[in-house]
């Protein structure tokens, strides 16, 4: 199939895609609508996570604290001075925070360009560890985000949190992201930079010697996927309307490793497909939370079951699928009509 | 004219004098074999080359330009390339994709432009392309362009090792037993295919080998090191005759005399 085809079949799919969210905007059920925002930023989280641990090698468990970034960075800028006011009773917020209202796009925008930012600090200093080191380093990291934004009241309101933020968050901004998200990483990742990136995932020591510079690509490599996370972050703090530091601890980050774990370690395919079922089970799997009856036995609800039923599948997957569902395989066109000819043979 | 130079070079790990006081002058064009028992340093003074160890003392120079304590990729950017004694492919990339990366170095567009396509990358991109194609053909390698690296025959991941080295156009190429697990035969056709790209990519060679028809066949000057020291220095016929090479390889007959 030549290139030109495949730039037809995309800018189509592109617009199907667009025609259905823009159905599902109007007409889906606001339930359903919800958990479609959900499994977009799903997706921007778990494919700029991926660019970290799956393309470059470097295991990060970071993630929730460039998102805790992003998420009160644009919630500050985007709320009305009104709203603040309202929301700080126990100490008012700094000056010109207090007075600062700008768009949603923008203020997101800031929000991933301060994670970015962190992403850099982190991904500078842990130029120094790899493997499980660099997974505490980072742990560390969120950790500390943490404790800041639980204890800097006059910025981040502290325990409390900001809430009644406005939702701007709908599916054109929220699949608009995740579409450039992938478009991004999928982009860089085919690139000689992301040959360079891939190259030290493989093997540090020659990639060294083979002229690739470990500082510059290893921070990239952070800088992008924070940056990213700090967007999500942001769709995620005014899609749920509230926003507090304990939302964003190593349970979250998990979450999304899981994302990636399951979908493949280089695989932005998986990311995305994991993304969107991951989304969708949280919210169905919610019947085992409830109170039910098997073989005569009344069980009481135990909230937290389904993170167990999360554990089971990726148990089953490490054993089974040890590199994923998609390994480091992705979505082409050529692979969707190889297979249909293979089946029609 | 002296390319590489190391001047009184010595390298301790701890209390372990790895190699002491050794001395180079690589004149260009030069092909020279650094020869040794196993542990006598021959790798160890590769990696100093490379700073993938720092010096303890002395001085590396290339090109009248002074590169002791340079990082790895900077030395690889101003002209040293080298293989690993064993294997270091990318081996979950392609044969192509390995060559490519090597050529990321002299790129010059930035992130942003290789995200977004712009002319300028996809010039640049191109060029990368056509340039790995073309040493893939040199080594033979061009039917396994697609083939992951790892996947690849032994004799095959070496001849790659050369090919992804001469991607990042070097002038001083630094190779690590590349005869290692080869038949004579195919021994014969490295020493062919060595002398080969070091005309036609005007190289400067530095040779670890075990395999002596080979260093004798191909290598102008010899050194011989053990246990870190220089012990013999010379042209191959010197070398094969002098006593304390003999005595380094198979010690002498004291012990049953």
């Amino acid at each position: 199939m030549d290139r030109r085809m495949k730039l037809i079949l995309t800018i189509v799919s592109l617009l199907v895609f667009i025609l259905l969210l823009w159905l599902a905007e109007n007409y889906m059920d606001p339930f359903i609508k919800r958990i479609m925002n959900v499994a977009a930023i799903y997706v921007i989280l778990g494919v700029s996570l991926n660019l970290i641990n799956g393309f470059t090698g470097q295991f990060s468990l970071g993630h929730a604290g460039f998102m805790a970034l992003g998420a009160y960075a644009s919630a500050l800028l985007y709320m009305s001075p009104a709203l603040k006011a309202t929301n700080f009773f126990i100490e008012p917020l700094i000056w010109p925070l207090s007075e600062i209202q700008i768009p949603f796009f923008f203020a997101l925008l800031v929000g991933g360009a301060i994670a970015a930012v962190a992403g850099f600090a982190v991904g500078a200093p842990c130029l120094r560890v790899g493997g499980d080191y660099l997974a505490i380093v980072t742990y560390g990291f969120a950790e500390i985000i943490r404790v800041i934004l639980n204890n800097l009241q006059n910025i981040t309101n502290g325990p409390l949190g900001l809430k009644g933020l406005p939702t701007y968050t709908n599916l054109y901004w929220s699949w608009g992201w995740a579409l450039f998200t992938i478009f991004f990483i999928k982009k860089l990742v085919d690139s000689s930079y992301g040959r360079a990136l891939k190259s030290i995932r493989e093997d540090e020591v020659a990639a060294e010697a083979m002229g690739v510079n470990l500082f510059k690509h290893k921070t990239l490599a952070f800088v992008i996927g924070a940056f990213f996370a700090g967007i999500g972050g942001g769709l995620l703090g005014s899609l749920l309307m509230t926003i507090d530091p304990n939302s964003f601890n190593i349970s979250l980050t998990f979450q999304i490793v899981m994302i990636v774990l399951l979908g493949g370690l280089g695989s932005i395919t998986g990311s995305v497909v994991m993304g969107v079922s991951i989304a969708f089970l949280m919210e169905f799997l919610r019947f085992v939370e409830s109170p039910m009856t098997v073989f005569g036995l009344t069980i009481p609800g135990i909230s937290g079951m389904r993170m167990l039923i999360f554990a089971l599948i990726l148990v089953i997957t490490v054993i089974f699928f040890r590199r994923g569902l998609f390994g480091q395989k992705e979505f082409s066109w050529d692979w969707i009509f190889r297979s249909k000819r293979r089946n029609a043979e | 004219m002296s390319l590489l130079k190391l001047e009184h070079v010595t390298k301790r790990f701890g209390g372990l004098t790895a190699v002491s006081d050794f001395n180079l002058d690589l004149q260009e064009g030069e092909l020279v074999g650094l020869i040794g028992p196993n542990g006598a340093g021959k790798t160890t003074i590769f990696n100093l080359i490379t700073n993938t160890y720092l010096v303890s003392e002395g001085k590396i120079i290339l090109g009248g330009k002074d590169i002791t304590g340079m990082k790895t990729d900077k030395i690889t950017a101003e002209g040293i390339a080298r293989t690993f004694q064993n294997i270091r492919l990318f081996s979950e990339l392609t044969a192509f994709d390995n060559v490519r990366t090597a050529c990321h170095l002299r790129l010059k567009s930035s992130v942003l432009s290789a995200v977004f396509g712009l002319p300028g990358y996809r010039k640049e991109e191109k060029e990368i392309d056509d340039k790995a194609m073309a040493l893939l053909k040199t080594l033979g390698l061009e039917k396994y362009k697609n083939d992951l690296a790892g996947s690849l025959p032994y004799g095959l991941q070496r001849k790659l090792e050369i090919s992804r080295a001469l991607a990042t156009n070097p002038k001083v190429l630094l190779l690590d037993e590349p005869a290692a697990g080869m038949n004579p035969e195919e021994t014969l056709a490295l020493a062919a295919l060595i002398l080969r790209i070091r005309k036609e990519f005007n190289l400067t060679v530095l040779l670890i080998e075990h395999d002596m028809s080979l260093v004798m066949t191909i290598c102008e000057r010899i050194i011989v090191l053990d246990h870190g020291v220089t012990i013999a220095h010379g042209l191959p016929k010197e070398i094969q005759n002098n006593p304390e090479v003999i005595t380094a390889y198979l010690g002498t007959g004291d012990l049953y005399a």
